[in-house]
């Protein structure tokens, strides 16, 4: 029983479902109060002891469907009529409670170890028990250890290695033999039962492969993102970016609420208590703490999402959303040649339909830094104070137009800060019609902002240093 | 843990009791739920009830707390809940009171006391008469444990309190104890049926989540619902509960801000008896259409789709 649950968590945890170890007591101890017989009761239970959100609960459906469904071929009893292995599971799945398969796993466990090789591979094949044949498999599997299986490309190594585990080279031998006799009926009639043999055992194969690898990819794909250039990273990436960056912000949002709290919590302030109780006769009565002062930060966001930018745009605008989220008090600008406040957009749509709309409506015209900065300083001058953050995302490339070095130092003169993240790594400021270096005079601090790994750390040090 | 291996059929037989014991409080519970209930009943482990608002998550525990015959105690969370509104507080002004009265008592007390050193040895003999449970206001979660025979502790929308707060109800939920330190620990004698409600307004605490039974209440299919409404609004007539359930049951397929829950559906089927309704109709529907709706922006939505919804339900 706990050898059927190990292996079970095991495939949970490969298909992303976070079990700790308590969670797998609870569920050993769920097995015992209710027992294996009712598959559906125990698809329940187990659901509410390891699988704990919504996300976690279809992953954990899909996950106990495979298993077990895997888990009653192994299991088939020896003595089973049954013709076909594979029926028998699934009436096994359909209405488990049927007493008839109460099988104790762990005795056919040992039992199906001991048996495979014993009949001989041959009269195995050729007698056509199925029920015979899949203990033989299970066992074979269990001897070259398939539940280490980690990569897509090391199927046939597994598969093979199972195969001469049921002593498959015993009959190739054989094959070779009958072929060379000229024997070609026999021949073709072994071929045939050896086909038949590799299709199941590549079968078995692979779904383990399924349930133990799940999400091996995704997640590899995952950490690869994080460093690939945003340019280079494909619109069909788009949704695990996102996913990303809701990653990450929830990360520092948390972070970011518990810094608040401890700023919070206060010392006692002696002067201002002792001034306050003059009127108590000097009993310290009202008490005064000491309170941190929290500054909200303010941030002005403004975006380049004109041509030039084109193919970082989305994630830029991407980014942006997410600081909207993170951050309380965010106003949000994007520009190609006219400033657009898109704060309430950010708002009111949801991350994909906001930065949609945001490239249809703005998206793709000419730079013009200057003009952009100008608009700038007209809507929301009033707005920057020595509280604010002025955030700044382009490549700094205005088509040798006015790069408005003018207006960024007015708001550089009001503003607490003004970080400029530019995608294009320092290499390229200095080339072609890029202003950066005259810009960054006007700047507090300028970085290169390629990658979702530089975005966590610029967001991290932001909120760090703005609270 | 403690529960020995028990035989499939024990198993069944006590889900079919759980079953049968709400039917009779009125609450018709899903498989999922009896199934909760049976393992927080052997496991003794609280249960984390989540689920969109309206379907029945508080209700669970007064159903529970019904068939049980335990009393209900409940614990609203909000923001800002610490351990002397959740917990116990000492009751300030009796013992202020106490003090006074028996000031003059202390003059007999200190009688022959020699030194600053004895007199002060003599009230430390006396001072923990102010610190036991006869000064003690037990709040939720200190009665649930004090109930001498058990109780059914609902801790509400633990979502809206803080982490803290969280964090603190760890001890409790575990071990069903807490420590008071003026008084030592406080064991419940029998452990109550503790069930935590979240609208998932925040994502909780892991650790939290480990020592509980998640148990996720979705939206009733379409016969549950009909089973539902026909045991709490007997009197309406067959015909119009099934249509009305599919109304409902479209509603929800839609994209709307607020998707109606059961209680709504309830109302409005209320609603619809007091109006002698027997079919719906467009025009029935759109003048009712705000008990089931709660933002303007989603009855404007579904008012364009009335017709097709209705003449779906009335398919079904």
């Amino acid at each position: 029983m706990s050898l059927v649950l190990g292996n079970f968590l095991q495939a949970l945890r490969a298909s992303d479902v976070r079990v700790s170890t308590s969670e797998g007591l609870d569920a050993a101890a769920v097995l015992g109060a209710i027992g294996f017989d009712d598959r559906r009761l125990l698809k329940t239970a187990l659901s509410q002891v390891l699988a704990k959100t919504l996300d976690d609960k279809s992953r954990f459906d899909e996950c106990f469907d495979q298993f077990f469904q895997a888990e009653d071929l192994r299991h088939l009893p020896p003595a089973d009529g049954q013709p076909d292995g594979d029926d028998a599971a699934d009436d096994g799945a359909a209405n488990g409670e049927a007493p008839g398969d109460t099988t104790d796993p762990a005795a056919t466990e040992g039992e199906a170890a001991g048996q495979p090789s014993e009949p001989g591979l041959e009269a195995l094949l050729e007698g056509g028990d199925r029920a015979r044949l899949q203990m033989a498999l299970a066992g074979a599997a269990r001897e070259v250890g398939i539940t280490d299986i980690k990569l897509f490309t090391q199927r046939g190594m597994y598969s093979r290695r199972m195969l001469e585990a049921m002593g498959v080279e015993a009959l190739e031998r054989r094959l070779y033999d009958l072929r060379r006799r000229g024997e070609e009926a026999e021949a073709e009639r072994l071929r045939g039962r050896l086909a038949v043999l590799r299709e199941d055992v590549l079968a078995l194969v692979d779904r383990q492969l399924l349930l133990l690898t799940a999400n091996a990819g995704t997640r590899l794909r995952e950490e690869i993102l994080q460093q690939v250039p945003l340019a280079r990273a494909e619109v069909s990436d788009f949704r695990i970016m996102q996913a990303l960056v809701r990653k990450l912000a929830r990360k520092l949002v948390a972070l970011h609420s518990r810094r608040r709290k401890v700023a919070q919590r206060g010392v006692l302030d002696v002067r201002h208590t002792i001034r306050r109780n003059i009127e108590f006769d000097g009993l310290l009565f009202d008490i005064v703490w000491r309170r941190k002062k929290i500054e909200r930060p303010k941030i002005v966001a403004v975006c380049d999402v004109s041509g030039s930018v084109a193919n970082y745009a989305r994630f830029l605008l991407l980014f942006l959303y997410s600081v909207a989220e993170v951050l309380p008090k965010v106003r949000a600008f994007v520009f190609s040649s006219v400033l657009a406040e898109v704060t309430e957009l950010f708002k009111t749509h949801d991350v994909e339909e906001a930065v949609a709309l945001t490239l249809q409506k703005h998206g793709w015209g000419s730079t013009d830094y200057g003009m952009a900065f100008a608009q700038l300083c007209e809507q929301a001058l009033d707005d920057i104070d020595h509280h604010t953050t002025v955030l700044i995302l382009g490549d700094a490339r205005s088509n040798y137009g006015d790069p408005g070095l003018r207006e960024l130092r007015q708001i550089h003169e009001r503003a607490r800060r003004v970080i400029w993240l530019n995608p294009e790594s320092r290499g390229f400021w200095n080339v072609g019609d890029s202003e950066m270096p005259r810009l960054a005079t006007a700047c507090d601090r300028v970085d290169t902002c390629r990658s979702l790994r530089h975005l966590e750390r610029l967001i991290g040090e932001l909120m760090r240093t703005a609270v | 843990m403690n529960a020995p291996t028990s035989s499939a059929t024990d198993v069944r037989a006590s889900l079919a009791a759980i079953h049968a014991g709400f039917e009779a409080t009125g609450y018709l519970c899903s498989d999922a739920i009896a199934t909760a209930l049976f393992l927080a009943t052997n496991l003794q482990k609280p249960i984390l009830v989540e689920g969109p608002p309206g379907v029945g998550k508080t209700e669970l525990a007064r159903a529970t707390a019904a068939w049980l015959d335990k009393p209900l105690i409940r614990l609203q969370c909000y923001e800002g809940l610490d351990e002397s509104k959740a917990l116990y507080e000492w009751k300030y002004g009796k013992q202020l009171l106490y003090t006074q009265v028996l000031k003059d008592k202390l003059g007999d007390l200190m009688a022959g006391a020699k030194g600053l050193a004895e007199s002060i040895a003599r009230l430390h003999e006396f001072d923990d008469t102010f610190f036991n449970t006869e000064f003690l206001e037990p709040r939720p979660l200190l009665k649930a444990l004090w109930e001498p025979g058990g109780a059914v502790l609902l801790i509400d929308e633990i979502d809206k309190s803080d982490q803290e707060f969280e964090a603190f109800l760890l001890e409790m939920l575990q071990d069903y104890q807490i420590s008071i330190p003026e008084l030592g620990t406080v064991k419940a004698t029998v452990p109550p049926v503790v069930f935590l409600t979240s609208n998932n307004t925040r994502e909780l605490g892991d650790a939290l989540k480990r020592r509980c039974l998640h148990l996720h209440i979705p939206y009733p299919d379409a016969s549950l619902e009909r089973r539902i409404i026909a045991s709490r609004v007997p009197d309406l007539h067959d015909s119009i509960r099934h249509q009305l359930v599919g109304f409902v049951q479209g509603l929800r397929a839609l994209d709307l801000k607020k998707t109606p829950a059961i209680s709504e559906t309830i109302d409005w089927a209320r609603a619809l008896l007091l109006l002698h309704a027997d079919e719906l109709d467009v025009e029935l529907v759109r003048s009712t259409l705000n008990l089931l709706l709660k933002f303007q922006d989603d009855i404007t939505q579904v008012d364009s789709e009335l017709y097709r919804l209705i003449s779906a339900a009335h398919k079904v």
